[in-house]
């Protein structure tokens, strides 16, 4: 086991044992996945697409997780698992994201986000059973959801009534629950007092072995869009009696324990899904390279061309918030609060409107929901399941807004910029702070970053002048941003705030994708990635997030998109991951 | 950004409870669009609207106002504006604002 004084003190070989531990592990569950074209492939693209018709999770799927033991991955080190880094733990979804969304929820990240509350507060005991239940192939459900309440969940009226002499009764019920028919342990957000406020309620860990079967019972499943197999179902209780020994952390600390665990979920699953868009830009280049128009390939249209090179970029620069985003967890856990919320509102909107891009160059393709290219049509149904899951992106942006008028007067120009190995994907780090985060944040080491760099950065190319050009400019955004975020007016700083409160946030969170995209490339440069270390991606990179914001820029240099383009194809003939990794694939 | 000492309250200003309580009642009521005379500084501020994202800009607002930085949850623990008045009241007497 790595601890923090370890990873420290010889970080050479921290770096060797975590790199290669995450490397290899990320590679483990691809090629347990096999061939996605090969049509009798267990669990290839055909028979993915065979469970989703069915409305099924596909049981090959997991009977393979299952001997891969992916839970542990989401158990800490400390209680037999392999969790160590979130970055990792990012890293290997992704691999399951990449083949189908349904079972990287419904079989994996459903049951870390149960775990986290319990990681977060709970006893020991509570830890290391429910580490014994997911090592075991356990899964564990979390409910905070009530239909009437969406994410204004400090309404939440489902109630867990203390008792005397201890233990609670349960009373209510929880709606469109993720495994909520079949998972043996079960975090339920649950009211504890009647009074109004945040201090009302709790978190329970429940075993369903445990529960008299007579006082609960599992709601029909909902039917979804995408995600189909998933197993979206409710609960209800009937004065349920549990025992004291249930409750997670203190009584009356549910929302906390919320907002705290949320941080850690909100950093770590949309960068999952990142694999999802990597399937789908394959599967776009696949086709672009296979199919021929006006006598030449789809990939020699200048504008498909463009589009595929755009929707790399696009996962690039989510990768690279992704990776800010859970790296801040270990390395600025008192900062997350507002990177997490930014991750979780923008990387799914980038990712899902890139797939709207791709879908144009897949032209029919797109619409058929069987065959070579029929796993494209799926992800664009599931993907969408990540804005909408456990945190609504007008609830991030909600997150965001109180935050900006203390940022704006105490950290914007004003802070230390973050550590480099915030930018470092294959850097060692220490245990997950689970007891640092905090609910809000003054300062802002990542856009300190972005402005610290401005003034180092070369410029010796075009492509490297071009680069520090938008760098400037994302630093005059940051500065009107200041402005604007200090003349906020108290109404425009609730969760009923105006539009423009939300377009501010939303402006906020394209330059904290800048700022690490930036990183990335600045730590990157003389590097052993050759395409990680050139300035192209990133000038390129910055140049959408700069377009995002409704900046008119020059032009890029040409070589730019000849470099991007040039690695689309070089990583979908060689078989490699279009994320900052470049890890080897199946196919 | 520091904010130079001349904008804060001074200390000799003197708050207390009542005259902090004042000053969070019409903090509030501006938050919720009402007016001041209908809050009720005994009872909690969640049952006239107060959500968990204002109760976060009423803790910067304590914060640029005082120059008391206060964890969220204070306006949990102290769900009306005369308990958060008196918690307040204490966290100014022990930094020397009062």
């Amino acid at each position: 086991m790595l601890s923090e004084a370890t990873a420290a003190d010889r970080p050479g070989t921290a770096l060797l044992d975590q790199e290669a531990d995450a490397s290899a592990r990320a590679t483990e569950i691809e090629f347990g996945f096999g061939d996605p074209y090969d049509p009798d492939n267990p669990v290839g693209n055909a028979r993915l697409l065979e469970a989703d018709e069915a409305a099924e999770i596909s049981a090959e799927g997991e009977r393979m997780l299952d001997e891969l033991k992916l839970n542990a991955d989401f158990v800490p080190r400390e209680f037999g698992g392999r969790l160590d880094r979130l970055d990792t733990l990012v890293r290997v979804m992704r691999q399951v994201f990449r083949r189908d969304v349904t079972l990287g929820l419904g079989y994996g990240a459903t049951s870390f986000m149960a775990a986290v509350n319990v990681w977060t507060v709970g006893s020991e005991e509570q830890k290391r059973e429910l580490a014994e239940l997911l090592l075991a192939g356990g899964k564990a459900s979390v409910a905070y959801h009530e239909l009437a309440h969406g994410n204004d969940f400090v309404r939440n009226e489902f109630e867990a009534r203390p008792v005397d002499g201890g233990g609670f009764r349960l009373d209510g019920g929880k709606q469109v629950i993720n495994n909520a028919d079949r998972a043996e342990a079960l975090a339920l957000f649950s009211r504890t007092s009647t009074a109004p406020g945040s201090r009302s309620h709790s978190v329970l860990l429940l075993r369903r072995d445990q529960l008299d079967p007579k006082r609960f019972k599992t709601l029909p499943r909902y039917t979804a869009v995408g995600v189909r197999g998933c197993h979206l179902s409710g609960l209800e209780f009937d004065d349920c009696p549990v025992p004291g020994s249930a409750l997670v952390g203190g009584l009356g600390q549910g929302v906390e324990l919320a907002l705290r665990s949320f941080q850690i979920t909100r950093s770590a699953v949309p960068g999952m899904a990142i694999g999802t868009g990597d399937a789908s830009l394959r599967t776009a280049v696949r086709f672009a390279v296979g199919r021929q128009l006006y006598r030449r390939s789809v990939m020699e249209i200048p504008h498909a061309k463009a589009t595929l090179s755009a929707a790399f970029l696009d996962l690039l620069i989510c990768d690279a918030m992704s990776l800010a985003g859970t790296r801040a967890v270990h390395l600025l856990p008192e900062e997350t609060s507002v990177y997490a919320s930014a991750v979780k509102y923008l990387v799914p909107k980038v990712l899902s409107e890139a797939m709207y891009e791709l879908s144009i160059v897949l032209g029919a393709r797109f619409y058929v929901r069987d065959g070579e290219f029929g796993i494209f049509q799926k992800h664009v149904r599931d993907l969408p399941v990540l804005s909408l899951g456990h945190a609504g992106s007008a609830a991030c942006q909600a997150t965001i807004i109180p935050q900006l008028s203390r940022l704006a007067k105490r950290a914007w120009f004003a802070g230390e910029p973050a550590p480099a190995e915030l930018f470092q994907p294959r850097a060692p780090l220490g245990p997950i702070p689970f007891d640092r985060l905090t609910l809000a944040s003054g300062r802002d080491g990542l856009s300190a970053s972005l402005i610290a760099a401005v003034d180092e950065l070369p410029s010796g190319s075009p492509v490297e002048r071009a680069l520090h050009g938008f760098a400037l400019r994302m630093m005059d955004e940051l500065r009107q941003m200041q402005e604007e975020a200090l003349d906020l007016s108290p109404q425009d700083r609730t969760a009923l705030a105006s539009p423009a409160s939300f377009a501010l946030a939303d402006r906020y969170t394209v330059l904290l994708a800048a700022a690490s995209v930036l990183g990335v490339w600045r730590e990157a440069r003389g590097g052993s990635d050759e395409f990680l270390a050139d300035p192209s991606w990133a000038a390129t990179a910055l140049y959408r997030l700069a377009r995002r914001l409704g900046q008119k820029l020059p032009d890029l240099p040409d070589s730019c998109a000849e470099r991007v383009h040039d690695e689309v194809l070089r990583r979908f003939h060689e078989h490699r991951s279009y994320d900052l990794y470049d890890s080897p694939l199946t196919a | 950004m520091s904010i130079e000492t001349h904008d804060l309250p001074s200390a000799s200003s003197g708050h207390t409870v009542e005259s902090l309580t004042t000053w969070l009642v019409d903090r509030v009521a501006i938050y919720l669009q009402r007016d001041p005379a209908e809050i009720d500084p005994s009872e909690p501020l969640a049952e006239y609207g107060m959500d968990s994202v204002a109760a976060l800009s009423l803790c910067g607002d304590v914060e640029e106002d005082f120059d008391l930085v206060l964890e969220p949850t204070v306006a949990w623990d102290y769900p009306t504006a005369a308990a958060l008045a008196e918690h307040l009241a204490g966290e100014l007497k022990a930094a020397g604002k009062s």
